[in-house]
C-alpha cells in the first residue's frame, strides 16, 4: 500500500518550531555525526525526510524523535542549514499534542496569546481562592498542601495515563508489534533506569557530560522537592531535616535554572539558537519555583509569612500554573515520554 | 642527395642513455655515407643545444639534419623550426625515436635497445639522403563565412563573425530567427525571456552591413572544401504557385549550428497522449508563460499540484538516448518556481533522477527547496508509474531517498520533463559527411582539446547540434566555431601541409581503387590528353598514405614518404 504525501504538513510543524528543514537535499551528514544514531535505528535525516513529504502515520508511530537527546552536533554540521536538531525538537512538541487527548497541547505549543491566557485564568483562580479566604496565610497554606496532592493524582489519572495508553497505541499496538506481557515486566527497569538518569544522555554530551549532570541534579532536586513539599509538608514541617532538606533542593533548582536560562538568553549553544515560548515558560517557572518556594519557607522561619501573604500569593500561583499547565500540556511531558519511548523501544528490540 | 649530414643523439636526461648506450651509437654511425659530424647532448631539446645546432648548420654547411631523440608527436615541429631557422627547408628534418621506440619499449635489454637505436638512426640517415625541399600548398580562401542555423548558437556565431569584420551568410531554414529559444518564456538567471533575448541579437545582428541574413532558405547542397565551399540554397516557396527560386553562395568556411528536436515522448509513456493531464516540459513553459489569471488553469481545471518527471526521453536505460540532457533539471525547476511566484496554491512535487543544476544553477534548487517544493528520487529500474482513479491522476513512486517506500499522490497535472534529441532532419551532416558520435549529434575531433572542429576541414559546429546544452553553454561554443572558423580562411590564403600524396597521371590509367581507399574523398577523376585519370585535391588530402600501397601500377608517391625513401630505410634497417 502506497503512502500517501503531504507536502503541507511542513507549514503545520513551523508552528511547533521547525526551522529551515525544507533546505534539506538529504545528505545525511546529520545521521552521520549523530552519535547516538545506529545503523539498524538511524536518525534524523530520515525524520527530515518523513517530515518534509508529511508522513504523518509514520511519524507518529516513530519512537526516534525521543531518540535524540539535542545535543546539536547535526545542526552544526548541516551544510544546508536545515537545522535537523530543532526539527527533532519541533517533532517531539507535534508528537506530545497527538498524544494529548485533550487536544489542549497542541493549542497551547501553536499559539502563544491562548498560553498568555491560560497562565491569567489561573492567576484569576488564586486570586479569587485567596479571597475566598480573607487572604489567611495560615488556611491558604493548607488548602494550597491539599491542592498540590489532588492536582498530582488529577493530571496522573486524568491526563498522564490515557495520553500514556494514546502513545502505546501509536507506536506498539497500530504498528502491529507484537510483544508478550512478560517483556513489558521484563522492560520495566529501563523505564525506571531512563527515568531517573537519562543515561542516554550522557552518549551525547561529549567527555565531560556536564550538561548531562546539570540535568540530573536539576531532575533529582525537582522530583525530590515535589515530595519533600507535597508528603514531607515542607512548608508546615517541624523537622529541621526536612527544613534543610527543602532548602537545598530549591536552591539547586535555582542554581541550575539560572544557568538554563542564561544559556537560552545568550544562545550559545545550537539547541538555545530557537527557544519555543513552552521552552522559555518551561525553564522560567521551574526557576520561579525554587525561589518562591525557598523564600515562602524562609518567610515562614523569619515569622513574616503572617503579615507578607503576597508571597505565598505569588509561590501558589506559579505552582497552580506549572501543576495545571505546564505539567500537563507543557514540556514537562518530556520527561515522561522519553522515558516511555526508552520502555517501548526495549519492548521491541527483545522479539 | 644529401650529402653533408649533422646527427645528434639524445641522452634525454636519462631516459634514453640510462638504457641505450648513446656514445656506442654515435661511433657505430658517425662514419657513415655523408655524415659530416655526430654528436650527443643531454637534451637535444633545450635552448643551448638548439642554438648549437642553428650554429653548426651554418658551420659546416649542413643540408640535413638527423635527431634521434623522443617521439616525433613531442618534438618533431621543435627541430624543423629549428633547421628553419638555420636556413634549410624544414621538410629537410629527419627525426629518429630512439625513447618510446628503444630505451622505454626495451628497458630489460640495454644491448638489443642500443642495437635498436643504431638500425633506427641508421634509417633516419638514409631517409634523409632523399629527403626534398618541400613547400606548404597555398590557395586562395573565401573570405566568407556561412553559419547554417539561426538559432541562439547560429546568431551569437554570425554576430561574433560580423565584430570581426569577417562577411557572414546567416542562413535559417525557418521563416523567423532565435530557434527554440525564442520560443521559451522567461529564462534562468536574468529572467529575460527567450523572444526578448532573440530579437536583442536580431537586432544587432541587422545593424552590420557585412551580414547576410537568409530565412526561409534552405541549404540542399554542399560541394567543395576549405576555402572554397559551394552551398546551393533553396528558398522556400512562400505560395503555392511561387517558382523555385535556387542560388550558388560561395564560402571559404562553415558554422553548423542546426540545433536540436524536443523529445518527443512515445504514445502511452507516462501517461502522454493517453491521459490528458499529462504534457511536456515546452508545453508547461508555454502554459506559464501564456496564463494571466491570478491560478493556473489547464483545460478549464485549477491546477494546484504538479508533479514533475524528471529524465524523459534522457539517460534511458533501455532506449537510444543515454545522455543527459543538462538544461531540464535547471529549466524545470525555473519554472516551477515561476509557477508558483506566478499563480495561487501551487504545490510542486518533483519526481527526479538525482538534481544537476550544476554551477550556479545549484541557486535555483536552493532558492526551491527553500519554497517547500518536495522531492523524490527514483531510478532507472523503478519508474513512477501514472493511473487514473476515480477521474482523478495520480503518481506512484518508489522513493530512494526513504528507503524505497512506495509513494503516492493526487495530482491535478503531470510535466513530463523532456530532454534533447537529435534533429530528426539530418541533410546538412549528411551533405557535409559530418560524423556522429554515440550519442548521433555531430562529433567533434577531441571533446577537450579540438572540441569545436569537425574532421571535415573548414567545417565547425555549435551549439546544440553538437549535444544537448543550455543557452550559455551553446552561445560560449558559438563563440568558439566562429574564432575557429575565422582563423582558417581570415588572411584570404590557405597554407596546407605539402606531405600529400601526387598521382604520376602519365602510369595513371584510373581503375578507382586509390579513390575508393581515401578516407577524405581526396580524390578524384580528370581528363587529361584524352585519358581519365585520377587526381589529388591538394587540400583535402591529409597525407595519411591510405591510396599508396593500392594501387596497381605504382603511381602514387606520398610526398616526404616517397618510394625511394622508404625503400632505402628498409635496406638501413635489414
Amino acid at each position: 500500500m502506497a503512502t500517501k504525501i503531504n507536502p503541507g504538513f511542513s507549514k503545520e510543524l513551523k508552528k511547533y518550531g521547525a526551522v529551515n528543514m525544507n533546505a534539506c537535499y538529504n545528505c545525511g551528514t546529520c545521521t552521520a555525526v549523530c552519535s547516538l544514531s545506529t545503523t539498524d535505528d538511524s536518525f534524523p535525516r530520515e525524520m527530515v525526510r518523513y517530515s518534509a513529504l508529511g508522513l504523518e502515520e509514520d511519524i507518529k508511530s516513530s519512537l526516534k524523535p525521543w531518540e535524540c537527546y539535542y545535543c546539536g552536533e547535526c545542526t552544526a554540521n548541516c551544510p544546508q542549514t536545515a537545522n535537523p536538531g530543532e526539527l527533532m525538537m519541533s517533532l517531539r512538541r507535534w508528537l506530545t499534542a497527538q498524544y494529548d487527548w485533550t487536544g489542549l497541547s497542541g493549542l497551547l505549543y501553536r499559539s502563544l496569546s491562548s498560553t498568555i491566557a491560560a497562565l491569567l485564568l489561573v492567576l484569576a483562580g488564586v486570586l479569587l481562592f485567596a479571597n475566598s479566604v480573607d487572604f489567611n496565610a495560615e488556611r491558604m497554606l493548607h488548602i494550597g498542601h491539599y491542592f498540590e496532592m489532588t492536582a498530582i493524582g488529577a493530571v496522573l489519572l486524568v491526563i498522564f495515563l490515557p495520553n500514556l495508553l494514546r502513545m502505546w497505541y501509536f507506536t506498539i499496538v497500530k504498528p502491529k508489534v507484537k510483544a508478550p506481557f512478560k517483556n513489558y515486566v521484563t522492560a520495566l527497569s529501563d523505564l525506571l533506569v531512563h527515568m531517573f538518569t537519562q543515561k542516554r544522555y550522557k552518549e551525547c554530551d561529549g567527555d565531560v557530560h556536564f550538561r548531562w549532570l546539570e540535568h540530573f541534579v536539576l531532575v533529582i532536586a525537582y522530583l525530590s522537592l515535589l515530595f519533600t513539599t507535597v508528603f514531607l509538608n515542607w512548608f508546615g514541617s517541624q523537622s529541621i531535616f526536612v527544613i534543610v532538606l527543602g532548602y537545598v533542593e530549591s536552591f539547586l533548582i535555582f542554581v541550575v535554572t539560572i544557568d538554563f536560562v542564561g544559556s537560552r538568553i545568550k544562545k550559545n549553544k545550537s539547541l538555545n539558537q530557537f527557544s519555543q515560548p513552552s521552552d522559555w515558560l518551561f525553564v522560567i517557572w521551574l526557576l520561579l519555583m525554587g525561589v518562591t518556594a525557598f523564600l515562602v519557607r524562609l518567610f515562614i522561619d523569619l515569622g513574616l509569612i503572617e503579615t507578607q501573604q503576597w508571597m505565598y500569593i505569588i509561590h501558589l500561583t506559579v505552582l497552580a500554573q506549572w501543576a495545571l499547565i505546564i505539567v500537563p500540556f507543557g514540556k514537562w511531558t518530556h520527561f515522561l515520554y522519553r522515558s516511555f519511548a526508552m520502555y517501548f523501544l526495549k519492548i521491541k528490540s527483545m522479539q | 642527395m644529401k650529402e653533408r649530414l649533422g646527427v645528434y643523439i639524445c641522452h634525454c636526461g636519462g631516459n634514453i642513455s640510462d638504457y641505450v648506450d648513446v656514445e656506442k651509437v654515435r661511433a657505430a654511425i658517425e662514419h657513415e655515407e655523408g655524415v659530416v659530424f655526430a654528436k650527443t647532448t643531454m637534451f637535444a631539446c633545450s635552448d643551448t643545444n638548439q642554438t648549437d645546432m642553428v650554429q653548426d648548420i651554418h658551420e659546416h654547411n649542413l643540408d640535413g639534419v638527423i635527431v634521434a631523440s623522443c617521439s616525433p608527436k613531442l618534438h618533431l615541429t621543435t627541430f624543423r623550426n629549428v633547421t628553419e631557422r638555420g636556413d634549410l627547408n624544414k621538410y629537410t628534418y629527419v627525426h629518429a625515436n630512439i625513447r618510446e621506440q628503444a630505451s622505454w619499449a626495451h628497458s630489460d635489454d640495454k644491448l638489443g635497445a642500443t642495437e635498436k637505436a643504431i638500425h633506427l638512426v641508421k634509417a633516419a640517415i638514409a631517409k634523409s639522403r632523399y629527403a626534398d625541399p618541400l613547400f606548404p600548398n597555398q590557395f586562395e580562401a573565401e573570405k566568407t563565412i556561412a553559419v547554417i542555423g539561426g538559432g541562439i548558437a547560429g546568431m551569437k556565431a554570425a554576430l561574433s563573425l560580423a565584430e570581426k569584420k569577417s562577411n557572414v551568410i546567416l542562413i535559417e531554414k525557418g521563416n523567423r530567427l532565435g530557434g527554440h529559444t525564442a520560443e521559451w518564456g522567461s529564462l534562468f538567471m536574468t529572467d529575460e525571456k527567450g523572444f526578448e533575448l532573440t530579437t536583442r541579437i536580431e537586432n544587432d545582428l541587422r545593424k552590420y552591413n557585412n551580414v547576410t541574413i537568409l530565412t526561409g532558405e534552405e541549404v540542399i547542397d554542399t560541394k567543395g572544401s576549405i576555402g572554397n565551399f559551394e552551398l546551393k540554397i533553396r528558398r522556400q516557396p512562400q505560395k503555392e504557385d511561387d517558382p523555385m527560386e535556387i542560388m550558388e553562395l560561395h564560402v571559404g568556411s562553415i558554422v553548423v549550428a542546426t540545433g536540436y528536436d524536443h523529445y518527443l515522448p512515445k504514445q502511452g509513456e507516462y501517461g502522454f497522449g493517453t491521459n490528458e493531464t499529462v504534457i511536456t516540459l515546452p508545453e508547461f513553459k508555454q502554459l506559464v508563460d501564456k496564463s494571466t489569471s491570478k491560478s493556473l488553469e489547464f483545460k478549464g481545471k485549477k491546477i494546484n499540484n504538479i508533479a514533475y518527471v524528471y529524465c524523459v526521453g534522457s539517460r534511458q536505460s533501455e532506449g537510444e538516448n543515454t545522455y543527459c540532457s543538462r538544461f531540464c533539471c535547471t529549466s524545470v525547476i525555473h519554472t516551477a518556481i515561476e509557477a508558483k511566484k506566478k499563480f495561487k496554491g501551487i504545490q510542486n512535487i518533483h519526481l527526479t533522477r538525482g538534481i544537476r543544476t550544476y554551477g550556479k544553477q545549484e541557486l535555483l534548487y536552493a532558492e526551491s527547496l527553500q519554497m517547500g517544493d518536495v522531492y523524490l528520487e527514483f531510478d532507472e529500474h523503478t519508474l513512477p508509474e501514472i493511473h487514473t482513479e476515480d477521474k482523478k491522476t495520480v503518481v506512484t513512486v518508489k522513493d530512494i531517498l526513504s528507503a524505497g517506500k512506495e509513494m503516492e499522490m493526487e495530482v491535478d497535472l503531470v510535466v513530463l520533463v523532456t530532454g534533447m534529441v537529435p534533429r530528426a532532419d539530418q541533410s546538412i551532416g549528411s551533405m557535409l559527411k559530418l560524423p556522429k558520435g554515440r550519442d548521433r549529434f555531430f562529433n567533434e575531433i577531441h571533446m577537450k582539446l579540438r572540441p569545436v572542429e569537425t574532421v571535415i576541414d573548414g567545417v565547425t559546429i555549435a551549439g546544440t547540434c553538437q549535444g544537448p546544452k543550455n543557452i550559455s553553454e551553446s552561445v560560449n561554443s558559438a563563440l568558439s566555431a566562429a574564432t575557429k572558423s575565422f582563423s582558417y580562411i581570415s588572411k584570404g590564403t590557405l597554407e596546407t601541409e605539402p606531405i600529400i600524396a601526387k598521382i604520376d597521371q602519365d602510369a595513371c590509367s584510373w581503375c578507382d581503387k586509390c579513390s575508393n581507399a581515401c578516407p577524405f574523398d581526396a580524390i578524384e577523376q580528370i581528363e587529361m590528353g584524352g585519358r581519365t585519370v585520377a587526381s589529388v585535391n591538394p587540400i583535402v588530402c591529409k597525407g595519411c598514405g591510405m591510396c599508396t600501397p593500392v594501387c596497381p601500377v605504382d603511381a602514387i608517391n606520398l610526398i616526404g614518404y616517397t618510394s625511394e625513401e622508404i625503400m632505402s630505410m628498409i635496406d638501413a634497417l635489414a
